[in-house]
């Protein structure tokens, strides 16, 4: 899978999506529409950062930094 | 849903069918045709290379073969072989699929063959790949062979499908030990880590048959310490170490009793073993309690078994006899300091504290380790004879 | 309210089932294993405690909030600035721990079925699947459980009947070789599975007989206890002393398996009954994602969310963890700990503050 497929695969991804949303998008608030575009806008902006950069520190090395000292009890 | 018309539910009813179509996947789609069934595997060292051996199975041979009737001479197994060489176990595999024209498929593997040099030398590596790759299974039998393990699966057997099937129906017939890739696992793992491996041998073919028409049988256990073979018992001692371990299955015992000619043979019913250890002052005992309950098969004395006393006799000897073949085995394992028996174990589970201080040094004590064998048979059928047959009543001590 | 849909208690009881056990038997009975070594069939039990506790929290929160979920409550107790704050952690919180257990599915299929197919696809069709689960709402969510928990339960069960030949229970012994801490230690893991019964937080509001909830919950916690139990004493009984160092002993197992050498090879069915549980359970994780984040912009449906975070999840899934080993020495380190401090600590830390109020407001009345 080269990047360029993996950003075509996107492209299809979000258009099906907004058309499936389509039917009501009409009848939908404003704040709706707007958490729509916006959780998507996030998703396909953190999908193409990590197509870039793959290692990409995420909330588990977030997690696993806070939690480290705690973590070492377990570790063996 | 009753909006729906007609027209919609069918077109409904024919989109939840064709989701058929798409369960065998896509990138994983395999059809039958497109994979090499592997029923053997082989394991070879030639020079500093792994030599694999695999036995296939020629799908238009099985199944479809007894519909010739008796035209199909020749005979013949349904499977072919294979071998591939390469530096390590995953070279061989590619060396190996390069000559076949199927997917290598490693989901019905029955036996695994160990030559005896490779077992001398380590079969850590082999047996990490074995138990890592996802389509392997943790039920095949392991073996080791005499020579090369090319040469046993060779052998195309005149009554089962293939040589792998009958070593493993062999072993199934527990015999002798029988061993699966876990247990073999298990045992490497646990705490004395030595294990004990059927050692399988080339039958030589009846007269008139070519040299490959015979099957390979299971004449000895083959004592691992680490991963490494260190030596091999015969067939009688291995019942004996069976015994300790508590995986007999069907065994037979003939004694000769005292004061009367011919041997009395009791087959075992049901056996069971208890290691007792005990830890006292520094020293390490173990007692084995062994109970079995017998039908007996042959008496060719003339002792009427319906005696008390003459049961009582018959029992008492055939205890002995199976203490005696315990010892015999215990004492040759004892000499290869390989703990083949699980006093180890027994003695971790009832002592975990002194067992963690010796357990580097078990090798050393385990030799010295006193064994007291307390067995007791019992007689339970006669089988269909009640007084020995095939001599006058009356010579029959009643 | 968002939510007009109405389920029972019980259907509540087996929607938190496969939310635990779904992924409790995939990688965790090794990591347990690791700790405890023959004493991991102890570890259950010291778990299933925090399940308890987490169940106790939950109710006392529903009984001062009875018409809320978590993310609503917590604005009610933290204020309204602190509340969002504490809203959006267990937002991201479920986003980020569903992202695992999407991750935990894919890797399990792709590494012992699908080899071949990109873990991408695999993970996609089902975020697809459970995303038109969740639009249909609790009561579809409710009744699919309804449907598949059974079948699930009852797999399991003759799986662990049909293993019994290859059980030896000396396997088991010495019990507490090292003392009780290596079991505790297992039980690290498992109990952070457990703490996830804070989920019911998200579901006690719409229950059409609230009073069973109390009920309903214990049972659950009993079955999902009373059912890795018997998993881990299962694996035990079969692999001994190896357990820990298989990725999944529980596959490792029902795999060997054979029963007069023709009920072999059973490994499809045990891929049925994960696909089937963690179908349920990335179901309602996913779900509360989108009712809560619903709640917590205000909006009047959630609906329209349901895509873009099933994208986002899917981005999510990618990013946890580079590889599997790491993934699963996540599991076993410093994500149980994340766990459990979000869905127990947490909510204990409302459950007080809340106290607290009520406790002022009662004075406040009799004045």
């Amino acid at each position: 899978m080269t990047k360029l497929n993996v950003i075509l695969g996107i492209i299809v991804l979000l258009t099906l999506i907004v058309l499936f949303e389509r039917p009501q998008w009409k009848r939908a608030q404003k704040k709706e529409k707007a958490a729509f575009v916006i959780l998507l806008g996030m998703g396909t902006a953190l999908a193409i950062l990590l197509l870039y950069k793959p290692d990409l520190p995420g909330p588990t090395q977030m997690v696993d930094y806070i939690y480290r000292p705690l973590g070492r009890l377990l570790e063996e | 849903m009753s909006g729906l018309t007609k027209f919609k539910k069918m077109i409904i009813c024919f989109l939840i069918c064709s989701n058929c179509l798409l369960l065998s996947g896509c990138w994983d789609r395999v059809e039958l045709n497109d994979l090499a069934l592997v029923t053997g595997l082989g394991i070879d060292k030639k020079g500093k290379n792994t030599m694999l051996t695999v036995q296939l199975v020629v799908p238009k041979q099985l199944g479809g073969g007894m519909a010739m009737g008796g035209s199909n001479t020749k005979g013949g197994g349904a499977t072919i072989i294979r071998t591939g060489t390469g530096a390590v176990m995953a070279d061989a595999i590619r060396d190996l699929q390069e000559k076949i024209p199927r997917r290598l498929f490693w989901g019905h593997v029955k036996a695994v063959v160990f030559s005896e040099k490779v077992a001398k030398e380590g079969i850590r590596p082999y047996i990490d790949f074995l138990s890592r790759n996802p389509q392997m299974r943790l039920r095949s039998n392991m073996f080791i062979c005499k020579g090369s393990a090319k040469n046993v699966l060779e052998l195309s057997p005149p009554i089962e499908q293939s040589s792998a099937e009958v070593m493993r129906e062999l072993s199934e017939l527990q015999f002798l030990f029988r061993v699966t890739v876990k247990d073999a696992l298990q045992m490497l793992a646990g705490s004395t880590q030595t294990a004990a491996i059927p050692l399988v041998q080339i039958l030589p073919a009846q007269k008139g048959m070519s040299d490959l028409q015979t099957i390979a049988f299971i004449q000895r256990t083959a004592i691992f310490k680490k991963d490494r073979m260190i030596g091999s018992v015969n067939d009688k001692m291995s019942r004996g170490l069976l015994w300790i371990r508590n995986e007999v299955e069907q065994a037979n015992i003939t004694v000769s009793l005292k004061g009367a000619k011919g041997t009395i043979t009791a087959a075992i019913i049901k056996m069971h073993t208890k290691l007792i250890p005990e830890y006292k002052n520094g020293k390490w005992k173990m007692i084995v309690k062994i109970t079995s309950e017998d039908d007996v098969i042959s008496n060719a004395t003339n002792l009427s078994l319906y005696n008390k006393k003459h049961i009582h006799l018959a029992q008492k000897a055939l205890a002995d006899e199976t203490a005696n073949r315990i010892y015999a085995a215990l004492h040759k394992v004892q000499k290869m300091k390989a703990d083949v028996v699980g006093f180890g174990e027994a003695f971790h589970r009832k002592y975990p504290r002194q067992w963690n201080q010796v357990k580097d040094r078990w090798e050393d004590i385990f030799p010295n380790v006193e064994v007291t064998i307390k067995a007791k048979v019992n007689f339970r059928r006669p089988g269909m004879n009640t007084i020995p047959q095939g001599i006058p009543p009356e010579e029959v001590k009643k | 309210m968002i939510e007009k849909g109405k389920i029972s208690a019980m259907q509540m009881a087996l929607m938190m089932y496969p939310a635990i056990i779904a992924t409790a038997i995939l990688l965790v009975p090794a990591i347990t294993a690791h700790h405890a070594g023959q004493d991991m069939w102890l570890s259950p039990i010291w778990a299933s405690f925090s399940g308890f506790l987490a169940v106790y929290i939950t109710l006392r929160l529903h009984h001062y909030y009875p018409q809320k979920t978590a993310i609503e409550y917590s604005e009610q107790i933290a204020g309204k600035f602190f509340g969002k704050i504490i809203g959006f952690v267990f937002l991201f919180f479920y986003l980020h721990a569903d992202g695992i257990v999407v991750r935990e599915y894919g890797e399990f299929i792709v590494g012992n079925f699908l080899m071949r197919t990109p873990p991408i696809f695999v993970m996609g069709t089902m975020v697809f699947i459970c995303a038109l689960a969740v639009r249909g709402g609790v009561e579809v969510i409710g009744r699919l459980a309804e449907m598949i928990v059974p079948v699930v339960t009852l797999v399991i069960l003759i799986f662990v009947i049909l293993l019994i030949p290859d059980m030896d229970a000396t396997n088991m012994l010495p019990i507490m070789e090292k003392g009780i801490i290596p079991s505790i230690k297992g039980a690290v893991t498992p109990q952070s599975w457990f703490s996830e019964f804070f989920l019911m937080a998200f579901f006690l509001p719409y229950l059409a007989n609230g009073e069973n909830g109390k009920k309903w919950g214990i049972i659950s916690v009993l079955a999902v206890f009373l059912t890795l139990f018997i998993i881990n004493i299962t694996v035990l009984f079969v692999l001994g002393g190896i357990t820990a160092n298989f990725v999944y002993p529980v596959m490792s197992a029902v795999r060997y398996i054979s029963i007069a050498d023709f009920l072999e090879h059973l490994e499809a069915f045990v891929m049925a009954v994960w696909v089937g549980g963690t179908f349920l359970k990335i179901t309602v994780f996913y779900y509360v994602v989108a009712l809560g984040t619903a709640q917590w912009l205000n909006l009047p449906d959630y609906r329209m969310l349901v895509f873009p975070l099933g994208f986002l999840l899917l981005v999510f899934s990618e990013w946890i963890a580079p590889s599997l080993m790491e993934l699963s020495h996540l599991l076993a380190t410093t994500v149980p700990f994340y766990l459990s401090s979000i869905q127990i600590v947490l909510p204990l830390i409302l459950l007080l503050i809340a106290k607290f109020r009520n406790r002022n407001r009662m004075k406040d009345g009799q004045k």
